[in-house]
């Protein structure tokens, strides 16, 4: 019975697969782990590279703008749609300010900026530091006596962590104005009482929960990118591979993070 | 400008390197002098790559020493590294330009990372460097706009710019066609005796060996099973003979 053979054979292998596949993950973690540590360090002591960081602020945050911008304003018109469809019910649309402002600020702002963001500068920053590992410029860099963490990482890392939270501030302020058009255009309602309502509830703390969970987005988003654009191998296809694996990772980081996150600011 | 007291340069003492199952070097070892140029010959995928890059610890070895210029290279910290591979320039097989630098701005990288030259006296080292390698004025074109031939000068003036004691060359006539591939022989060779750097050639390219003059060593399953002159290679039997034979050097001659 070759079926019952292979059969056996196959069940045979699965410890040993599944041995393998753990150990892959441990590693995976444990050079990830070791990658932020050392980051971390170099991102506190100097020399710090002033210039390439601004560079990236402009081409990870700035050149992000218009496509946050975007997102949150439909977004915002959404999530006003949605609550004054559901409110309605109630006889409770007055209150679609509130709901618009307190799920944006505290919750869709932060996350959909990380997600859109992080797909958008994560493929990039994968793609880059993959292509310059496959051609040996990350192994030229070592080999010329400088450092590529601190030359490619660190300043993506800090590019983030300024471009981040500001995009989040934007598409907070963006999505709002969203859901003050639908107020407007849909409900009748006039754009002072609707930004007086939304401004109601909201308070510091509801701004920086949302504002601190971006800190840790892009951390997260940087970390990830820059440690699979370091384990790119062959040519195009590895840059391929490394590069959609590291968008994978970040939606689905991202989004667990997000809930350890509020968990952990709402104990606060 | 071989300023070291240490009569030997290299010195690689039982080293072996394995990639998951697959053994790549078995037990190499090797002397090299200060200011000779050492040819690494072998056929493809057996391991001349891997070695060279053990030499500035670029790769750790699995178990043996590395010690270059009389300091020790294997198992150091990546950071502990760093002063002596300004003393060992490594050309890489492509050139590994950085292809967001200019190739001026790419001959000053290792000038601006390990010097204090103001930003005029980088600007005529590069331009000296680039004469020197044949690429007078060529300083803002992009890696992009350059011919294979153009990006493997350009990365010997790159590895030229901090007057290294050690000069490792990964297949430098690799992809280039006859002519340009002969030029920078040529300019391996008068750079070697300019500078009186150690050099260390690996190529699979016996015409590059031969005329580079320099003693030969053969890299096969994972040992060097041959080191000596080329004329005592030639005299050789067995594999090296038919690795002689086929790249077209008469075996006995």
């Amino acid at each position: 019975m070759p079926s019952m053979k292979v059969a056996v054979r196959l069940l045979a292998a699965l410890p040993g697969r599944f041995y393998d596949l753990t150990w892959r993950r441990v590693r995976y973690l444990g050079a990830a782990t070791i990658l932020a540590r050392d980051t971390l360090v170099r991102m506190v002591t100097p020399p710090f590279p002033l210039a390439e960081t601004i560079r990236q602020v402009e081409l990870l945050a700035v050149h992000s703008t218009t496509l946050t911008a975007v997102i949150a304003l439909f977004t915002g018109m959404v999530l006003a749609l949605q609550s004054t469809f559901a409110l309605e019910e109630f006889g409770a649309k007055l209150y679609m300010g509130e709901v618009v402002a307190i799920s944006l600020v505290r919750e869709l702002g932060p996350v959909l900026t990380a997600l859109m963001v992080g797909g958008r500068v994560g493929a990039g920053i994968a793609a880059e530091l993959g292509s310059m590992t496959v051609t040996e410029q990350v192994e030229a860099m070592r080999s010329l006596g400088a450092d590529p963490i601190r030359k490619l990482v660190v300043p993506r890392l800090w590019a983030l962590l300024i471009g981040l939270p500001l995009l989040t501030v934007l598409a907070d302020v963006v999505g709002i104005i969203g859901g003050m058009f639908i107020s407007v255009w849909e409900v009748g309602l006039g754009p002072a009482f609707y930004f007086r309502h939304a401004l109601r509830l909201l308070d510091y703390g509801d701004f920086f929960s949302g504002l601190g969970k971006s800190f840790f987005f892009a951390f997260d988003i940087g970390l990830i990118a820059c440690f699979n654009g370091f384990r790119a191998e062959g040519g195009a296809n590895g840059v391929g591979q490394v590069t959609t694996e590291t968008v994978v990772a970040i939606a689905i980081s991202v989004l667990a993070l997000d809930f350890f996150l509020t968990k952990l600011f709402l104990a606060l | 400008m071989n300023t070291h007291t240490s009569q030997v340069a290299i010195r690689v003492a039982n080293v072996h390197k394995a990639f998951g199952r697959k053994k790549v070097l078995c037990g190499i070892n090797l002397e090299l002098p200060c200011g000779e140029l050492l040819v690494v010959l072998g056929g493809s995928g057996s391991g001349k790559s891997v070695f060279l890059k053990h030499l500035n610890g670029l790769l750790p070895p699995d178990e043996g020493e590395v010690e270059v210029l009389g300091e020790k290279v294997s198992g150091r910290p990546e950071a502990e590294l760093i002063p002596l591979r300004r003393k060992v320039s490594y050309i890489f097989q492509q050139g590994a330009l950085f292809d967001s630098l200019t190739v001026g701005e790419n001959v000053a990288f290792p000038l601006s990372e390990h010097t204090n030259l103001t930003a005029k006296e980088v600007r005529h080292k590069v331009a000296r460097l680039l004469a020197r390698v044949g690429l007078s004025g060529t300083e803002d074109l992009m890696p992009s706009e350059l011919s294979g031939g153009m990006r493997k000068r350009v990365a010997l003036a790159r590895g030229l710019a901090l007057e290294p004691q050690v000069i490792l060359y990964d297949e430098p006539t690799a992809g280039l066609d006859p002519l340009t591939g002969e030029a920078i022989t040529e300019l391996i060779r008068d750079v070697g005796k300019e500078t009186c750097a150690t050099s260390v050639v690996v190529t699979h390219d016996l015409l590059v060996a031969q005329s580079l003059r320099g003693t030969l060593a053969y890299l096969s399953n994972g040992v060097f099973t041959f080191i000596g002159t080329i004329q005592e290679a030639m005299r050789e039997q067995g594999e090296l003979a038919r690795f002689l034979r086929a790249g077209g050097l008469h075996v006995g001659a």
